[in-house]
């Protein structure tokens, strides 16, 4: 069943294409597609992409480890939990363009910050700095998101142990917490260096000229030269590093064992594992972060109440009450095909990491491979892929709103799958041989004992989902018709007409929605939790 | 499973075709707050309605030929000519020759009416006035004002790898120099230094410009007149030597499931029905069709400017290799 999923909805469309672009009236040819690829300047922006993904993907979760780190192991108020929750949310909610806007606003030539505040003449905003900022405050989330769960399900009886042997602090931390968190640590990383390797957008606005990265000169290719199969061949460049990644981190996460959650473990003492300095540290380097992001965001909410951002600064409600009614269909179209896409995505995200990560069957490298291709593909080429495969007869999809549910599925599923199998690899097999030499059966086992254990990266994976239904835009773009239209595309023409206000009081809107829905989620999360079982660690600080 | 049944209700939902009446489907390339006024203006003399998707237009092509075996729409509405050429070589237009055909310059139509233009689109300076005050400037009167090192690493402007407008702008600084190509690119490689930003699409530059983060740049009237209409201070100018201009073009698609309602779009479009109302919903594109007078306060800033048409045959016949020329030498040239 699965399998004829991913072949309807990953390789089917991918084959489609390359059966469109490279037969022509001239035969079977990729005699020109390698003319692209050898092109000096491509080959520029491939190692670029890979320097880029590299640095997101090392940045990007060491800060998600240091606020997952912070948020699981360093007992805060639950205020400040809360509050770094809904902090790291932001960024991940960020929709297109508005967020770099927000940052050239800032850093820019004649910036707030640049120039008015620091008085810095011809600082030059756009390069490799401002998009590696900017890309790992929009990915680290998802480090945060895969390796929270992990810090939380790692019995802190362990550590405790280790302190009462005699080790120190650091050292519990060297050789215990942070051994442990690998899966973790590696997903997270193959996450957002794939992320980074498929995003376009940041770098068009932000990489100027100086610093062409592939995704974009892709994007470039196919919608400023017309040459979509140009495009796609620089798009499938990308698999190659992507897979590299995903190849490396399994082989490096195969060779240990990660199990701490035995069928053993007696209530969980709490651990402090950090020192007082240490923690102070931490937290300083949360709020600093948080503090950026909030600074971003402020003046995004500002732009939204402001006649024009920049000319004319008189307070207005007008921006609002345009999108309430122009905007209206874009609205409730997003909110129904993201309703559909979080649980579909969710489930999906489980089941699969589930299979991958527990059972064993043919073909099953295949499918963990199969599954992360549309997450890593640049979003231009997974759209029109989409749009040749679902154009016509079989399958005939296009103006529908499952299209787009389906595209969401397929390529923002895989964060859930990834923080399934690194959840998995925590728990000991036993468990689930203890409840089947018990007489219950797989199924009862899976949705009593595993099911359980797996909430967290379930509701991780509904949460990405859902959040990237309301803001992705690169593949989708293609897909949206006359029937079905998304906010993330009103933001763009309203970024193109130069209308900064509806555009950012889109984007407000935006974030209050995730906001609403992530808290519902908590909330559901806690009345699903039965009474004595370990807390669920959730969205918002439970 | 409360999820899985209101998953399977959405998709049943989503699986409904839309319901169909008198309609044209169209993909338009303006943007949404010019293309609504003008398609309800249709709908009230013809009755019938128009269904839209505004895309840009590198993504609207897109769209056209990976659909091209059952199109989802009638017309390609707006965007730059060279869209409309790209997408001849592809084999989706319909040939068609609206009532307006003949009263055309040559220039405003394809020979057989793979596409016809609906209105004209000259490019302009635009400089933010704050930023000329500050260094004692006019608003450059000169393609060689823009050399003035004031301007370093403060104008912006499109790159001609996606952008119809930077090539517009390439095969000006040809024209006024003659067609003389090194003497053009001796040009532009001066004017790199003082770039910073080759935006994508051909606006791009309006809103760093209208907010100060750059000093000038060249664009698009309309984009230019609209920066100005949202309240940024910035002040619009013309070379002495002259500048180029680019026809915007509306087509018929191959296999378009509404033909006739789709060939009565274009008949409007490119008449004085539809150009005739440009001044009144402020969209300051310069009518394609002669009998359409140009608006007062437009025709008041275009007045005294040198504008020429860009050559069809000239750029078409080597806009590639200028366009390659140009990403060589001047794009990746070392600052």
């Amino acid at each position: 069943m699965l399998w004829a999923l991913l072949a309807l909805f990953v390789l089917y469309p991918l084959g489609a294409m390359f059966a469109r672009i490279f037969r022509d009236d001239t035969g079977f040819g990729i005699a020109g597609a390698l003319a692209t690829l050898a092109d000096a300047n491509q080959v520029r922006a491939f190692w670029n992409s890979l320097l880029l993904g590299t640095l997101v993907g090392v940045l990007g979760t060491v800060a998600g480890f240091v606020f997952a780190f912070s948020a699981a192991r360093t007992k805060l108020p639950r205020w400040m939990a809360t509050a770094i929750d809904a902090a790291v949310l932001l960024p991940l909610v960020s929709p297109p363009f508005t967020a770099a806007i927000a940052m050239i606003f800032s850093f820019g030539p004649r910036g707030l910050i640049t120039y008015e505040l620091l008085g810095i003449k011809g600082f030059t905003v756009y390069g490799l700095g401002s998009t590696l900022f900017s890309e790992a405050l929009t990915y680290f989330p998802i480090a945060y998101l895969t390796l929270r769960p992990i810090l939380a399900a790692i019995d802190s009886n362990i550590e405790g142990m280790a302190l009462s042997l005699g080790a120190s602090r650091w050292r519990v931390f060297r050789t215990v917490t942070l051994p442990l968190c690998i899966p973790g640590i590696a997903n997270a990383f193959l996450l957002l260096f794939a992320a980074s390797l498929a995003d376009f957008a940041t770098p068009l606005i932000l990489a100027g000229n100086s610093f062409p990265v592939l995704p974009t000169q892709a994007y470039l290719q196919i919608t400023g030269l017309f040459d979509l199969r140009g495009g796609a061949v620089l798009s499938f460049a990308l698999l190659v590093p992507a897979l590299a990644v995903f190849a490396l981190q399994r082989y490096w996460v195969s060779r240990r064992s990660y199990v701490t959650v035995t069928g053993k473990g007696a209530g969980q003492a709490p651990f402090d594992s950090a020192a007082p300095s240490v923690r102070a540290l931490l937290l300083a380097a949360c709020a600093a972060l948080t503090l950026a992001i909030v600074y971003l965001y402020a003046l995004l909410l500002y732009a939204s109440v402001v006649v024009a951002l920049g000319a004319n600064h008189a307070l207005t409600a007008q921006h609002y009450k345009v999108i309430f009614t122009e905007g209206l269909k874009a609205i409730r179209d997003t909110l129904i095909i993201a309703g559909c896409a979080m649980p579909l995505g969710g489930l999906y995200g489980i089941l699969l990491g589930y299979l991958v990560a527990k059972r064993n069957f043919p073909g099953r490298g295949a499918m963990e491979l199969v599954s992360m291709v549309n997450y890593a593909l640049p979003g231009t080429i997974v759209g029109i892929a989409y749009l040749i495969a679902f154009n016509d007869p079989p399958v005939e999809l296009t103006g529908t709103a499952l299209i787009i549910v389906a595209c969401y599925v397929f390529r923002y599923g895989p964060t859930g799958i990834r923080a399934t199998v690194a959840l998995l690899q925590q728990i000991d097999r036993s468990l689930e041989e203890a409840s089947q030499g018990l007489g219950a059966s797989s199924s009862t086992t899976f949705r009593r004992v595993t099911l359980p254990l797996i909430l967290p990266a379930f509701f991780a994976g509904l949460g990405v989902v859902f959040i990237r239904s309301m803001t992705a835009i690169s593949a989708t773009i293609f897909l949206v018709s006359i029937g079905w239209t998304l906010i993330t595309v009103k933001i763009l023409d309203n970024m193109t007409e130069l209308s900064l206000g509806p555009a950012a009081a889109f984007s407000v809107l935006v974030v209050a929605i995730v906001f609403a829905v992530m808290a519902a989620i908590s909330w559901m999360l806690s009345l699903l939790r039965a009474p004595g079982a370990a807390p669920v660690p959730s969205l918002l600080g439970g | 499973m409360n999820v899985l049944k209101l998953a399977l209700l959405c998709m049943l939902l989503g699986a409904l075709p839309a319901r169909a009446a008198e309609t044209v489907n169209a993909y338009s390339i303006w943007p949404e707050n010019w293309a609504r006024p003008l398609f309800e203006e249709f709908e009230k003399a013809t009755g019938i309605k128009v269904n839209f998707v505004r895309f840009s237009s590198g993504e609207a092509l897109a769209r056209v030929i990976a659909e091209k075996n059952n199109p989802r729409v009638d017309v390609l509405f707006g965007g730059p000519v060279e869209t409309h050429s790209a997408g001849i070589k592809e084999g989706i237009f319909e040939s068609y020759r609206p009532p307006s055909f003949d009263k055309l310059a040559p220039r405003f139509r394809h020979p057989e009416g793979q596409w016809v233009a609906i209105a004209d689109d000259p490019l302009v300076f635009m400089s933010n006035n704050k930023f000329l005050k500050d260094n004692n400037l006019k608003a450059p009167a000169s393609w060689n004002d823009l050399l003035h090192p004031a301007y370093r690493n403060m104008l912006q402007m499109a790159d001609a790898r996606t952008s119809g407008t930077a090539v517009t702008r390439i095969f000006s600084v040809l024209e006024v120099n003659g067609r003389d190509e090194n003497k053009a690119f001796d040009y532009l490689k001066k004017l790199r230094p003082n770039v910073q930003l080759y935006t994508k699409s051909g606006g791009g530059g309006t809103l760093p410009v209208g907010l100060g983060q750059a000093g000038a740049g060249i664009f698009f009237i309309v984009d230019a007149l609209d920066t100005k209409a949202k309240g940024y201070d910035v002040s619009i100018s013309f070379p002495q030597e002259g500048i180029g201009t680019a026809a915007e073009a509306i087509a018929l698609l191959k296999g378009a499931k509404n033909p006739v309602q789709g060939r009565k779009l274009i008949d409007w479009a490119s008449s004085p029905a539809m150009q005739g109302l440009f001044a009144k919903h402020k969209i300051n594109f310069v009518p394609a069709h002669p009998d359409v007078a140009v608006e007062a306060s437009l025709a008041e800033v275009l007045r005294g400017a040198k504008i020429f048409p860009i050559d069809a045959e000239y750029a078409g016949a080597n806009r590639k290799r200028v366009v390659e020329r140009w990403i060589g030498e001047v794009l990746n040239a070392k600052p």
